[in-house]
C-alpha cells in the first residue's frame, strides 16, 4: 500500500496530507491538520459529532475517506469564526445553552450553519429536520432550536441593515 | 438600587466561547510529544477460562512499546472504589464479555491493533449464568468462585404490612420489568496517562471523581496518591456512567510501564460493551389502599441482574428502596432488595441510581390504584402527598415539601388536565390520545451517614482577578457554571472576573464524585464560606479607605457601593490595597452537607434528605395498529430549591426528559447469554431531535432550609425520573391497557392492545 | 489485510478496465456509507477501490418516456430534483425518510442498490416504478429489470466485472399513483423494520388495471406480493379490496426476527403498511383526478 498524496482546502487554507486509503476525512483532520474540533462519537455515521461541510454540503466526515475528499473544499467548526469574531450562531449557542457537554457541538454548529444558508428563517421543524442526524445526550435539543431562530434573527436585520446603507 | 448578580442570571457557560469554536480539549483531542495509542483486549466468551496467554509475539511488532497482562501490574489488580472487586486484567477467568484481557501501548493505532491480534489466547469458554432467577437457586454454581451469587440481600420493615394489606380495601399488584439501559454519552470513556520526570504520573481523565481516580490509579500502580496527578480536561457528558473509573487506569499502567505519554480512548462498540448499565429490575409490587384511596401499605420485593462485579450496585438498590414508597405518605412498607450476579453485562450508576425504576413501579401502580377506585390520577396523587413536616417509611421528615402538591397543581394547570379530554381522544380510526402524570421525589446528596463534603480554593489577585480551584468534575452538568456564579456574587464581581480551574488534584481540594446532585450544595457552599474571609479583607480596606462603617458597604459588578449607591473605588483597587496591608486574599472553604444531627427515627440506612419534587405530565398518541407511541406534548414542573443559573436548570430537565423518552420507549439493551446485541448508536435507539416534543417547563424555587447555599437543591438527576411512568400512565389512558415493562416498544404496546383490542374511547 | 489501492479514473472504459482485472477484488466505492463500515468491520477486504466520481453518473435526465439516474446521484439530488418529484413521488418520500441529511449528501442510488440490503429504503419504490439497471462492462452494457437484481442478502445478478452506471425509470402511464411507507424506530436515522411501496393504476372506468404491492425488509430481497396484487387488479379500489390484499400479503410473507423486531410483529405491521399505502395511493389519484 502507497500513500496518497491528499489536498485539501480546509477552512480556506490549502493543506496536504498523506493518508493511507483507509484514513477518513475525520482522522486526517484531527491528526494531520490538528483541527481536534470535529469529534468522533461514533466512526460509524450515526452520531453527527463528525459533521463538516464538503464541497457546499454537510458530510459525516468519518464516512468519507481521506482519498474521496481529495481536491475538495471543507469548513470545520473552526472555520466558523472570521477574523477572531464569532458567528452569530457560535455566539447564540452559549447564550442558549445549546449544549451543555459540548461534545455534540461542532457538528450541531456545523448543520446549523449550513441550514441558515440556505434559509435565513426556519421553523422548529427545519431546524430539528436539519439536525435530524445530531445525536445530542445531553439536551433536547431546544436550545439548538432557540439558537438556530435567534441567530437567523440577526442575521436577517443586519442583511436588512445592509440593504438599507447600500439604497 | 443594585441589580441582582450572577446567581439566578441567565448566563452562558465560562467554557463556551472554548466549546463553540472547537478550542474546547477533551481526552482525545490530547496530544503530547512520543504519545502512544493504548488498546485492550477482550475475549470473545462471556465467560471463559484462560488457559494460555502469551504476548512475546505482541512484544516483538516493532512500534509496540508495552504489552501488559495481569502480571505486569506493579499494585493491586483490582477496580472500583467501594468493593473493588472487578480485575484491571484478567488473571484466570473472564466473566463477562467487558472483562479486559491485556492492554497493549503501540506508536499508532494500526500497530496496536496488529498487537492485539498478535496476542495468543487459549479461552476454554464455560458456561455462563445468564438467567438472575436461575442464579439465586440453590446448585446454580457460582458465577465468582467461592462467593455467593446474591451479592447482596436486605429487607426493610416500617410498621404492619400484614395488618394494613389485611384491612385493604383495594389491592393492586403486579410484576414489572425494566431493562439495561446504556448512557450513550457522546465521548465514550478515555484517559490520557504521563510519567513524570519524577516518576509519578499525571492521568487526564475523563471521569465524574478526579480524586477518587486519583486514589485508584495509586493503588493499580502501587503508587502513593500523593505521586499521582488526574486532571480532568473538557468531558464530554457521563450521567454516572463515569462515576467509575475506567480506561484511565490502564492508561496509566501503560504510560508507566512504556515510559511515554499513552492516550487510551475505547471506542463506541466497546464502551457499550464495556461499561456499567443501568441495573435491569424485576419488580414484584403490592400496593393497598382504603376505599377513599388512601395507602395504606406497599409491598415490594426486587430483584436485580448485577452482572458479576459489585460497582454501584448496592447504592442504586439502597436508592430503589428508598424512593419505592413515592413521594407519599406511607406507613407501612416492606422492600425486599436482592442483587445477584451473572455473567451479564456489569452495572451501577446511572442517573437517578435505582430511582426511574422505583418510580416506575410505583407511579404504574398508583394509576392502576386509581383505575380501580374510579379516582383521578391527579385527586390521588393530592391526597396522598407528602407535604413539608411529613414523616417518611425512611424516617426523615420532610424539611420541605411543598413542592410535591405545587408541582402537581402547576404541571395540571400547564397540561389543562381538567379539559384534556376535549382534544379529542380518538383522532382517526386507529389513533388513540391519552394523558397521564407521574410525580416523583429524589433526594440529593450521598445520603446521611457517608462522607459527603468538599473543599474549594478561591484566590484574589491584585488586579480583581479570581481564581476557583475545585475539584469537583464538570461533564457538561455545569458546575463550574454554578461556582463561577456564586463566586462573582459574593466577591461582587463579574463573572468574566472568575477563572475556575478544571478539576486537577495537585491543585484542588478533593470534592469527591460529581454525583447524586450534590455539588451544588456541598461546592457551592464551600465557595461561599471560601468568599467571606477575602470579601472581609476587601470591605476592611474599604472601610479604612472611606471611613464608612462597614455594614453600609457592598461589593457588587466590580465596584464598591456605599449605602446602594456605586463609589469610585473598584474591588481591583480594594484587592490591591488589601495585598498592601497584607490582609488575606486567598482561602479555603469547605463544607459538609448537614443532617440534623440528632435523629433516631430515621431507619433507612444513608437516607437522603434533601429532596428534589418534580411532576411530568405527558399527553401521548398511540397507533392501535402499530403500537407506536408518539409523545405529542410533555409538560415538567421541577423545584431547583433556587436556581443559581436558569439555563443551567433548564437545560438538566430538558436533557433528562429527553433521555426520559427513550428509556420509556425504545431504549433497551439486547443481550443474549452474556453478549450484547445493538452495541451500536445505530441499533441502540435514542430517540433524535425529531422523536422529542417541545417541552413545557416550569421551575419552582421551595429553598431549602438547611445548609444548601441560597437554598438550592440540584436538579441533576430528578427529570429522567418521571418521564417513563407518565408516558406509562398516557398509554393506558389512551388505550386502557397497562404496560409492565419498558421499554415499550410499539411491540410491546401491540401485544399489551393483543389482550384486549383498542376500545372506544369513553 | 493491506489497505486497498484507490483509483479515481476520469473515464468509465478506465473503471471497467480495472473491474476486468481484478473483478470481485475491485469495488466501486460511491457514498462509501456502507462500503467504508464492511470494510472497518473486515467484512470486505477489497484490493481496489474504484471511484467513479470523475466520471459523469451523477445526472438526472429524460430520455422519451423515461428518467435516467446516474448511479451516483445522491438521496439529496433526488429530494432536490421537482422533476423526481413529480414523477416519481414515492421515490422522494423514500429519500425523506432515508438517515439524516448527512448521510443523505453522501450515499447514493447506486450504493443503495448494489448493497442489495432487503431494508433498503429506494428499492421497494424503484420496484413498484418498474425500474431497470444498467450494468456496464468493458465488453458489454445490459439493461436488467430491478427486480431480476436481487438473489439475497447482499447478493446480485452482477457480474463481478460489472458496475452499474444507471437506473432507468419509466415514466408511470396516466391515472397512476404510488406511495411509500416506512415504520421505523424513530423519525430519522432510523433502519426499516418494514418499508413497502404500493402503486395503483386506473383505467378509464377506474378499476384497477395494475396493481403493485412491493415489500421490503421482510424477506431476503425486495419482493412483490403477488397474490394481494391479483386480488387488486381488475376490480375497483375499495377498503375491503386493501383490507383483502392486505392480508394477503401477510400470508405472502415469512420475514425473520432480529435486533429491530420480532418476526410476528414484523408480519402484522406488513398488513397495516400496506392497507395504509394503498390507501394512501388512492388518495393521491383522488388528488390527481381533481387536478385534471
Ligand atoms: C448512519 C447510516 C444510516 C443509514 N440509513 C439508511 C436508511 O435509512 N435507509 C437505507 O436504505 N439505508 C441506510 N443506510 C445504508 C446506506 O447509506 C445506503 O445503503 C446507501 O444508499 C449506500 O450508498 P453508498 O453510495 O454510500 O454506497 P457505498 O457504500 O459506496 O457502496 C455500497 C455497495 O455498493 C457497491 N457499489 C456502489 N455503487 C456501485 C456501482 N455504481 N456499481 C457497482 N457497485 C457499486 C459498493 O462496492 C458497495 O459494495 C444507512 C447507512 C448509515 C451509515
Ligand atoms: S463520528 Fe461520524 S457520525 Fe459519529
Ligand atoms: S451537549 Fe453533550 S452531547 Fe450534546
Amino acid at each position: 500500500m502507497t500513500d496518497m498524496d491528499i489536498r485539501l482546502t480546509v477552512n480556506g487554507r490549502l493543506q496536504h496530507a498523506k493518508a493511507g486509503v483507509m484514513r477518513t476525512l475525520l482522522t486526517v483532520l484531527r491528526e494531520d491538520f490538528g483541527l481536534t474540533g470535529t469529534k468522533d462519537g461514533c466512526s460509524s455515521g450515526d452520531c453527527g459529532a463528525c459533521v463538516v461541510v464538503m464541497n457546499g454540503q454537510v458530510v459525516n466526515s468519518c464516512m468519507v475517506l481521506a482519498a474521496q475528499a481529495d481536491g475538495s473544499q471543507v469548513t470545520t467548526v473552526e472555520g466558523l469564526a472570521s477574523n477572531g469574531e464569532l458567528h452569530p450562531l457560535q455566539r447564540a449557542f452559549g447564550g442558549t445553552w445549546a449544549f451543555q457537554c459540548g461534545f455534540c457541538t461542532p457538528g450541531m454548529l456545523v448543520s446549523c450553519h449550513a441550514l441558515l444558508s440556505s434559509n435565513d428563517n426556519p421553523s422548529r421543524e427545519e431546524v430539528l429536520t436539519a439536525i435530524a442526524g445530531n445525536f445530542c445526550r445531553c439536551t433536547g435539543y431546544q436550545g439548538v432550536v432557540n439558537a438556530v431562530q435567534q441567530a437567523a434573527a440577526e442575521l436577517r436585520s443586519a442583511n436588512a441593515e445592509a440593504v438599507l446603507q447600500h439604497d | 438600587m443594585i441589580d441582582s448578580g450572577a446567581v439566578g442570571r441567565w448566563v452562558s457557560a465560562p467554557g463556551a466561547y472554548d466549546i463553540v469554536t472547537g478550542k474546547a480539549r477533551y481526552c482525545p483531542d490530547l496530544d503530547f510529544p512520543g504519545m502512544l495509542i493504548g488498546k485492550l483486549l477482550y475475549s470473545p466468551h462471556a465467560r471463559a477460562c484462560i488457559r494460555r496467554l502469551d504476548v512475546t509475539a505482541a512484544r516483538m511488532i516493532p512500534g509496540v512499546i508495552a504489552v501488559l497482562t495481569h502480571a505486569d501490574i506493579p499494585g493491586e489488580n483490582s477496580y472500583l472504589y467501594a468493593e473493588p472487586d472487578q480485575p484491571l486484567l484478567v488473571v484466570d477467568e473472564v466473566r463477562f464479555q467487558g472483562d479486559a484481557v491485556a492492554a497493549v501501548a503501540a506508536i499508532d493505532e494500526q500497530t496496536a491493533d496488529a498487537a492485539l491480534r498478535a496476542i495468543d489466547v487459549e479461552y476454554q469458554a464455560l458456561d455462563g449464568i445468564f438467567d438472575p432467577l436461575a442464579a439465586m437457586q440453590a446448585g446454580a454454581g457460582q458465577v465468582v468462585a467461592g462467593k455467593d451469587n446474591i451479592m447482596m440481600h436486605k429487607t426493610y420493615r416500617t410498621g404492619d404490612v400484614a395488618a394494613a394489606l389485611a384491612s385493604a380495601h383495594v389491592i393492586v399488584e403486579n410484576t414489572y420489568r425494566t431493562q439495561w439501559a446504556e448512557h450513550a454519552f457522546l465521548e465514550t470513556e478515555g484517559g490520557v496517562g504521563l510519567v513524570d520526570a519524577d516518576g509519578g504520573v499525571t492521568v487526564y481523565s475523563s471521569c465524574q471523581a478526579p480524586h477518587r481516580d486519583r486514589m485508584q490509579i495509586a493503588r493499580a500502580l502501587g503508587l502513593p496518591e500523593s505521586r499521582v496527578r488526574v486532571i480532568t480536561p473538557y468531558i464530554g457528558g457521563a450521567f454516572g456512567g463515569k462515576d467509575e473509573a475506567h480506561v484511565q487506569i490502564h492508561a496509566a499502567l501503560l504510560a508507566h510501564a512504556a515510559r511515554r505519554p499513552v492516550r487510551l480512548i475505547r471506542g463506541r462498540r466497546e464502551s457499550i460493551l464495556t461499561h456499567v448499565k443501568r441495573h435491569p429490575f424485576i419488580v414484584h409490587c403490592i400496593t393497598a389502599a382504603t376505599r377513599d384511596g388512601r395507602l395504606l401499605a406497599v409491598k415490594a420485593r426486587a430483584i436485580v441482574d448485577a452482572g458479576p462485579y459489585s460497582n454501584a450496585t448496592h447504592e442504586v438498590l439502597n436508592k430503589f428502596g428508598e424512593f419505592i414508597g413515592g413521594p407519599y405518605t406511607v406507613k407501612n412498607l416492606e422492600i425486599e432488595k436482592i442483587a445477584v450476579r451473572t455473567n451479564n453485562p456489569i452495572t451501577g450508576a446511572f442517573r437517578g441510581f435505582g430511582a426511574p425504576q422505583a418510580a416506575f413501579v410505583y407511579e404504574s401502580q398508583m394509576d392502576d390504584l386509581a383505575r380501580k377506585l374510579g379516582m383521578d390520577p391527579l385527586e390521588i396523587r393530592l391526597l396522598n402527598g407528602v407535604d413539608t413536616g411529613t414523616r417518611m417509611y425512611t424516617g426523615v421528615v420532610v424539611r420541605e415539601g411543598k413542592a410535591m402538591k405545587a408541582s402537581l397543581r402547576r404541571a395540571a394547570e400547564m397540561m389543562g388536565w381538567q379539559q384534556r379530554g376535549e382534544l379529542g381522544r380518538q383522532p382517526a380510526t386507529h389513533l388513540r390520545r391519552g394523558w397521564g402524570m407521574a410525580t416523583i421525589l429524589k433526594g440529593s446528596g450521598m445520603g446521611r451517614g457517608l462522607p459527603d463534603h468538599a473543599a474549594v480554593l478561591l484566590e484574589m489577585h491584585r488586579d480583581g482577578s479570581v481564581v476557583l480551584q475545585s475539584g469537583a468534575a464538570d461533564m457538561g452538568q455545569g458546575i463550574v457554571t454554578v461556582l463561577a456564579q456564586l463566586a462573582a456574587e459574593s466577591l461582587g464581581v463579574e463573572m468574566s472576573s472568575v477563572h475556575v480551574v478544571r478539576a486537577d488534584t495537585a491543585q484542588a481540594p478533593d470534592a469527591g464524585a460529581s454525583c447524586a446532585s450534590r455539588q451544588v450544595m456541598v461546592s457551592g457552599n464551600a465557595v461561599l464560606r471560601a468568599a467571606v474571609p477575602i470579601r472581609d479583607s476587601l470591605l476592611q480596606v474599604a472601610a479604612e479607605k472611606t471611613g464608612v462603617a462597614r455594614d453600609r458597604l457592598v461589593l457588587h459588578g466590580g465596584r464598591l457601593h456605599v449605602d446602594g449607591q456605586a463609589h469610585d473605588l473598584t474591588v481591583a483597587e480594594l484587592a490591591r490595597r488589601a495585598l498592601f496591608r497584607g490582609y488575606p486574599l486567598q482561602s479555603e472553604g469547605r463544607y459538609e452537607l448537614e443532617y440534623p444531627a440528632d435523629a433516631p427515627e430515621v431507619t433507612y440506612r444513608y437516607s437522603q434528605e434533601v429532596f428534589q419534587f418534580c411532576t411530568q405530565i405527558a399527553q401521548v398518541l398511540v397507533d392501535c395498529e402499530t403500537g407506536q407511541v408518539a409523545v405529542e406534548r410533555l409538560v415538567a414542573v421541577h423545584d431547583a430549591g433556587k436556581m443559581i443559573n436558569p439555563g443551567g436548570v433548564y437545560g438538566q430537565i430538558e436533557g433528562g426528559v429527553a433521555q426520559g423518552i427513550g428509556y420509556a420507549l425504545t431504549e433497551e439493551l439486547r443481550v443474549t447469554e452474556g453478549h450484547t446485541l445493538n452495541a451500536s448508536l445505530e441499533n441502540y435507539v435514542i430517540p433524535m431531535a425529531l422523536d422529542i416534543p417541545e417541552l413545557e417547563m416550569d421551575v419552582l424555587e421551595m429553598p431549602e432550609p438547611l445548609g444548601a447555599p441560597l437554598g438550592a437543591k440540584g436538579i441533576a438527576e430528578s427529570p429522567i425520573i418521571p418521564t417513563a411512568p407518565a408516558i406509562r400512565n398516557a398509554i393506558l389512558d389512551a388505550i386502557g391497557r397497562p404496560l409492565y415493562q419498558l421499554p415499550m416498544t410499539a411491540e410491546r404496546v401491540l401485544s399489551a392492545l393483543d389482550a384486549a383490542p383498542c376500545a372506544d374511547p369513553a | 489485510m493491506s489497505a486497498p489501492d484507490y483509483r479515481a479514473p476520469e473515464l468509465l472504459a478506465n473503471a471497467l478496465g480495472i473491474k476486468r482485472e481484478f473483478g470481485a477484488d475491485a469495488r466501486v466505492v460511491a457514498g462509501g456509507t456502507d462500503l467504508i463500515l464492511r470494510m472497518r468491520d473486515k467484512v470486505l477486504s477489497p484490493k481496489v477501490l474504484i471511484d467513479l466520481r470523475r466520471i459523469s453518473l451523477a445526472s438526472i435526465s429524460r430520455h422519451a418516456g423515461e428518467m435516467h439516474l446516474g448511479a451516483y446521484v445522491t438521496l439529496s439530488q433526488m429530494l432536490a430534483s421537482a422533476e423526481v418529484r413529480v414523477a416519481f413521488p414515492a421515490l422522494v418520500e423514500a429519500c425523506r425518510s432515508f438517515a439524516g441529511p448527512p448521510i443523505r449528501n453522501r450515499a447514493t442510488l447506486g450504493g443503495n442498490i448494489v448493497n442489495a440490503s432487503p431494508a433498503a429504503d429506494l428499492v421497494p419504490p424503484l420496484i413498484a416504478y418498474d425500474a431497470s439497471v444498467v450494468l456496464a462492462s468493458l465488453s458489454a452494457s445490459r439493461v436488467l429489470p430491478l427486480m431480476d437484481f436481487f438473489t439475497g442478502p447482499g447478493k446480485t445478478v452482477m457480474e463481478p466485472h460489472e458496475v452499474l452506471t444507471e437506473v432507468r425509470l419509466p415514466l408511470p402511464p396516466p391515472r397512476t399513483a404510488a406511495s411509500f411507507t416506512k415504520l421505523g424506530q424513530r423519525r430519522s436515522m432510523a433502519i426499516a423494520i418494514v418499508n413497502l411501496s404500493a402503486r395503483l393504476t386506473l383505467d378509464r372506468a377506474g378499476q384497477m388495471s395494475e396493481a403493485r404491492i412491493v415489500l421490503g425488509s421482510v424477506a431476503p430481497t425486495a419482493m412483490r406480493a403477488r397474490a394481494a396484487e391479483a386480488i387488486l387488479t381488475g376490480n375497483e379500489p375499495s377498503d375491503e379490496q386493501f383490507e383483502q390484499a392486505a392480508n394477503m400479503a401477510v400470508a405472502e410473507i415469512s420475514p425473520i426476527s432480529d435486533v429491530r423486531s420480532g418476526k410476528d410483529y414484523r408480519k402484522r405491521v406488513t398488513g397495516v403498511l400496506v392497507r395504509r399505502a394503498l390507501m394512501a395511493a388512492r388518495h393521491k389519484l383522488a388528488e390527481v383526478g381533481r387536478n385534471d
